[in-house]
């Protein structure tokens, strides 16, 4: 049985979710992989939403908000893009391969771009293998 | 906390959830979930017999949270919402599960999406568990509303509410009232006088008790939100006022197209090429001449100057083609022997009567001559043989030749564009632009006027190009739903906000910067930031950013999104 990667989205309500959901209305079909959990905005996540995720068992975690310059909260997704690299850092020093999460803009008019992140996300995520960390992430979590 | 008594309604959508997903299979799943006192599949549970069944289970179980596995929360929160309190259950007690948009139709093996749905299904059930009765606010709504703009737009808006028993403020920058279409002569498709137009609006604005008129003035600043804004104006010459305000109407207008910038042209090099503008001034004086005071004898119409090209703005301005055509009828008027070409790239005779307008235009003996989008005529000096000022060198389209064109007067029928202070307007009542410059509307099609920040409008051509019904249409609108609010009295403000907890607040105000909406305010006194509930979005910016935790995001908490993941990966 090939590896079926869990991943967690983390999508912001008015674009990438919009997005989203356009894909279904519009029957573009994408892997089934990754489970949506709406937030207002992408600056609402919390570096440690995805710490979470990793430590309870994701393989991997897709973030998605809206374009830069077309943010509903005017600049919400420049906080989310500024705070993403030193989330990225920090997962590298836990020894988290840098595809596992990923950061990508996805307006509520591209269904078909949020299919095709999904995909090639699920791709990657999949030629990864298994998440190692979870069980370390989760103790060192836990000890915290 | 005792067990939550939940009750999980998953939805078959006719077939449309049901041909792919298992739901007898999510609904076995569900009652296996501890806390789940009652789980239903239903052929439609948006529908009347649906909601119905959520309500009769609500009571009879005494249920106190609500999960429905259907479509997606933007397409039936709300009516899953009301049910809910329609049982005497506080609305933020329901969460869905979004297992169709997001599963079955974008799903095809049936096992897989059968599997997602299980984990979004349970993700809903270990939120909703998190998720606590919340309850919104109300404020008051001073009926006073302020109008940027005394343009036919804002005039309009001001108008209609003072019309209507209200106050209003109307600031314009310039010294005279009537913008953009004080400028005009006539107007297409009927050839209204632009001065009628605007001369009774004037007249009425100037004596209305109702308005308080504020020439040479701008807005300096606005706080506080929808209901209870503060602004300061300022007038030139050092005057300050201030004034309380219920809702604010955008309607800046537009700014002529810089000619200068397409060098093809020549305009300000050559001088009987002139600008739109320049043409109505001539319009309204009654003489058309060339700089030499020469009657000309070809006179050469140029559309889309600065609009629907790749180097400019790609948008079409809308009202120039029919503006053109109505030069090519009073230049006809004005000098029967004139030649008038009209060189286009597409016709645009959208709105009511402009298909006849461009029809009798077409009849009047005007040349049409095409060219290319991105493919500019060039304008040359004529030499002395020619008997003409100015050559036209362009590919023709319609022949598809390359072909020279006399003209004595040019006219470039200048586009529309964004004000240069636009983005500062748009800083000043936090609202949002797009690529152009252009005002965004909180929906384009079923919201066009409103924004997205409550109690800020938008009307005219401040929101994109458009014409002058549209401009009046817009403003009406505007006014029409200010004024349905302020006759609700009250406002009714989403409970969904975020909070300081003032223990935990260590002061450092990180917060008060990050805002979009300045809905932070620190205390001096307590040393401690709070939040503005009223002005706050809920975008949750500073709760993820707040190094003490002590930012919470009403029905977004840490602990509801921490159980949503638990339960994706349960």
């Amino acid at each position: 049985m090939t590896f079926e990667p869990k991943i967690v989205g983390f999508l912001c309500n008015w674009c990438s979710y919009t997005g989203a959901d356009l894909a279904g209305t519009s029957r573009i079909h994408y892997a089934p992989n990754v489970s949506v959990i709406r937030v207002m905005c992408s600056a609402r996540i919390d570096p440690t939403f995805v710490l979470k995720a990793l430590a309870d068992g994701a393989d991997g975690v897709l973030i998605c908000g809206c374009h830069p310059g077309d943010c509903h909260y005017t600049e919400g997704n420049y906080k989310m893009m500024r705070r993403f690299p030193l989330l990225k850092k920090l997962l590298a020093d836990y020894g988290i391969e840098n595809d596992r999460v990923r950061l990508e803009w996805v307006s509520a008019s591209e269904g078909q771009r949020f299919a095709d992140v999904v995909n090639d996300m699920t791709e990657r995520v999949r030629a990864l293998g298994p998440s190692p960390v979870k069980m370390d992430l989760a103790t060192d979590m836990a000890e915290r | 906390m005792s067990e939550p008594r939940t009750g999980v309604f998953i939805c078959n959508c006719g077939t449309n959830i049901a041909n792919v997903i298992d739901v007898e299979a999510v609904r076995a799943f569900a009652l296996t979930v501890p806390g789940v006192t009652v789980a239903r599949t239903y052929r439609y549970v948006c529908s009347k017999p649906g909601q119905e069944m959520i309500i009769k289970d609500i009571k009879e179980h005494a249920l106190d949270r609500v999960v429905v596995a259907a479509c997606s929360p933007r397409m039936h929160e709300k009516t899953f919402r009301k049910a809910c309190q329609a049982a005497g259950l506080n609305p933020y007690m329901l969460e869905m599960a979004n297992i169709r948009e997001q599963c079955a139709w974008p799903h095809v093996d049936g096992l897989a999406a059968t599997e997602k749905a299980l984990a979004l299904t349970s993700a809903a059930i270990f939120r909703v568990r998190q998720q606590e009765p919340l309850e919104g606010l109300t404020a008051e709504m001073c009926p006073t509303t302020l109008v940027l703009g005394g343009g036919i737009a804002g005039m309009t808006a001001a108008l209609e509410l003072a019309d209507g028993g209200h106050p209003v403020v109307l600031v314009e920058k310039a010294e005279r009232l009537g913008g953009n279409l004080a400028r005009v002569d006539l107007t297409a498709p009927y050839l209204d006088s632009a001065r009628d137009l605007i001369t009774e609006r004037i007249t009425r604005v100037q004596g209305s008790s109702k308005i308080k008129l504020m020439l040479r003035s701008q807005l300096k600043s606005l706080t506080g939100f929808v209901g209870n804004f503060d602004a300061e104006i300022v007038t030139d010459g050092g005057g300050e006022a201030t004034a309380r305000l219920g809702n604010v109407i955008v309607a800046t207008g537009y700014k002529e197209f810089d000619a200068a910038r397409v060098t093809h042209f020549g305009y300000g090099k050559l001088p009987n090429v002139i600008t739109s503008f320049e043409l109505e001034k001539m319009l309204t004086a009654g003489r058309i001449e060339t700089r030499e005071d020469r009657k000309p004898q070809y006179v050469a119409i140029i559309h889309c100057v600065g609009s629907r090209s790749a180097e400019f703005h790609g948008y079409c301005s809308r009202v120039c083609c029919m503006t053109a055509i109505k030069y090519a009828q009073e230049i006809k008027s004005a000098v029967p022997s004139c030649h008038v070409l009209d060189i286009y790239i597409d016709m645009n005779a959208f709105g009511k009567g402009q298909e006849d307008f461009y029809k009798r235009g077409s009849e009047a003996k005007t040349m049409f001559l095409m060219f290319g989008k991105n493919d500019y005529p060039f304008i040359r000096k004529a030499d002395a043989k020619d008997d003409c000022d100015m050559l036209l060198v362009m590919d023709e389209q319609l022949s598809g030749k390359r072909i020279e064109i006399p003209a004595d007067l040019v006219v470039l029928m200048v586009g529309m564009e964004a004000r240069a202070d636009s983005g500062e307007v748009a800083h000043l009542v936090n609202i949002s632009r797009d690529k152009d410059g252009w005002f965004i509307e909180s929906h384009p099609k079923l919201d066009p006027v409103a924004t997205t920040t409550d109690g800020i409008y938008i009307a005219g051509c401040c929101a994109a190009p458009k014409d002058i019904p549209d401009s009046v249409a817009q403003a009406r609108a505007a006014a029409a739903r200010i004024m349905g609010r302020i006759a609700k009295g009250k406002i009714e403000i989403e409970a969904v906000y975020a909070e300081v907890d003032e223990d935990f607040c260590s002061g450092c105000r990180m917060c008060n910067e990050l805002c979009p909406y300045s809905a932070i305010e620190y205390d001096e006194e307590k040393k401690r930031s709070h939040v503005i509930s009223a002005v706050c979005k809920a975008c949750g910016a500073c709760v993820a950013a707040c190094p003490s935790g002590a930012i919470k995001a009403r029905h977004f908490t840490d602990k509801q999104i921490f159980a949503e993941i638990e339960g994706v990966l349960a």
